[in-house]
């Protein structure tokens, strides 16, 4: 069984996916269809690079070391959050759902 | 301040549309609704508030880092698409904030077929410079 | 001659260079440090490839809008102005500089390049 699947086993935790380092989808679990995985992979992709540009600009301007490269990002919504890390974006449903436990989870298996 | 009337007289404008500092569409005019609607209008306004606020973000850096004055505050951001180019600004806002009005107009774009774009007739416009004819 | 000297001779143009998409070469010519240079191809690159997003973006929810796949990029402050297209950025002194020729010039230059590097 995929390592990723076991994110799934957290409170909250809908749909995982593991992308490529061009967005191309190797693998999803959860409640969503295959196209739509495809999609969030390719956003999660495209946000990784969006949030690496805009984290290299911040420490160019500031001179503050820390910033990159970024671990992750999470756009958290009223009822739905997304979460990326490495390869890796989960979709998050719930205000109570245990966010660090899942940004450590996804950190860890990031590394595999 | 320039209208959106004003706005859909510029050549090849295709929609013309009002949007807040956080992207959502006020009002609008479209030319041809079968190929823009106000549906997709609302998303580019939304991306376009994300690029005017990266644009600063940039502008604000290099201004502080480099001593090069000019950017900021950014006057309008364009995106050139591959057959049309969005043109946004926020230039009347920018300027009744230096003279410290609380309340503040709507940022403005225009929606232009590039063949026959004219990009500095739309930042005149969308400056207030010089009325459309 | 390549589109940089091109660009450098026409009236207004500051400094004018390209980036690679990957992030780890830019070259240019004109009135910028090599430092400056340098982020300002890390800004356009950053940009460009945000642009990119969005558009994919917009053409899942509007597809063939005319917008995707973006050539390019300005951004226009109260003296200087940045074209981008492509790989190429170009730095405008607004009292000398024609947009409308610069961003045209651009555009056609850079009409077939190829976007799949981004």
């Amino acid at each position: 069984m995929s390592m990723i699947r076991r994110i799934l086993a957290l409170d909250g935790v809908n749909v995982i996916c593991h992308f490529r380092d061009d967005g191309y989808l190797l693998e999803g679990y959860g409640l969503m269809g295959r196209d739509d995985m495809v999609r969030l992979a390719q956003f999660a992709h495209d946000y990784r690079r969006m949030i690496q540009g805009n984290a290299d600009q911040l420490a160019m301007f500031t001179g503050m070391r820390g910033w990159t490269p970024p671990h992750g990002w999470v756009v958290r919504g009223a009822v739905q959050s997304v979460c990326g890390v490495g390869n890796l974006v989960c979709i998050v449903e719930g205000a109570d759902a245990p966010m660090n436990e899942i940004l450590l989870e996804l950190r860890e298996i990031s590394h595999w | 301040m320039a209208t959106l009337d004003e706005l859909m007289r510029l050549p090849a404008a295709m929609a013309a549309f009002e949007f807040r500092g956080s992207g959502e569409l006020l009002d609008q005019r479209i030319a041809y609704p079968e190929r823009i609607n106000e549906t997709t209008l609302d998303l580019l306004a939304h991306m376009c508030a994300a690029n005017m606020s990266i644009a600063t973000m940039q502008a604000r850096g290099w201004e502080k880092v480099t001593a090069m004055k000019g950017f900021y505050p950014i006057q309008e951001f364009t995106l050139v698409g591959f057959d049309w180019s969005v043109v946004v600004s926020g230039f009347r806002r920018e300027q009744l904030k230096n003279e410290d009005k609380t309340s503040l107009p709507p940022l403005m774009g225009v929606v232009l077929g590039n063949e026959k774009a004219d990009y500095e007739a739309a930042f005149a416009v969308l400056e207030g410079q010089e009325p459309i004819p | 001659m390549s589109i940089v000297t091109d660009l450098l001779a026409k009236p207004g143009v500051v400094a004018a260079g390209e980036y690679a998409y990957r992030g780890d070469r830019f070259s240019y010519r004109g009135a910028l440090t090599e430092e400056h240079a340098r982020m300002a191809s890390i800004m356009c690159r950053a940009t460009t490839m945000g642009v990119n997003m969005e558009g994919k973006m917009l053409e899942v929810f509007q597809p063939r809008s005319g917008l995707q796949p973006p050539r390019g990029w300005v951004v226009h402050g109260a003296d200087y102005t940045v074209c981008v297209m492509a790989n190429v950025f170009c730095m405008l002194d607004n009292a000398r500089a024609s947009i409308n020729d610069i961003v045209g010039f651009m555009r056609q230059t850079m009409a077939n390049a190829p976007s799949d590097l981004i």
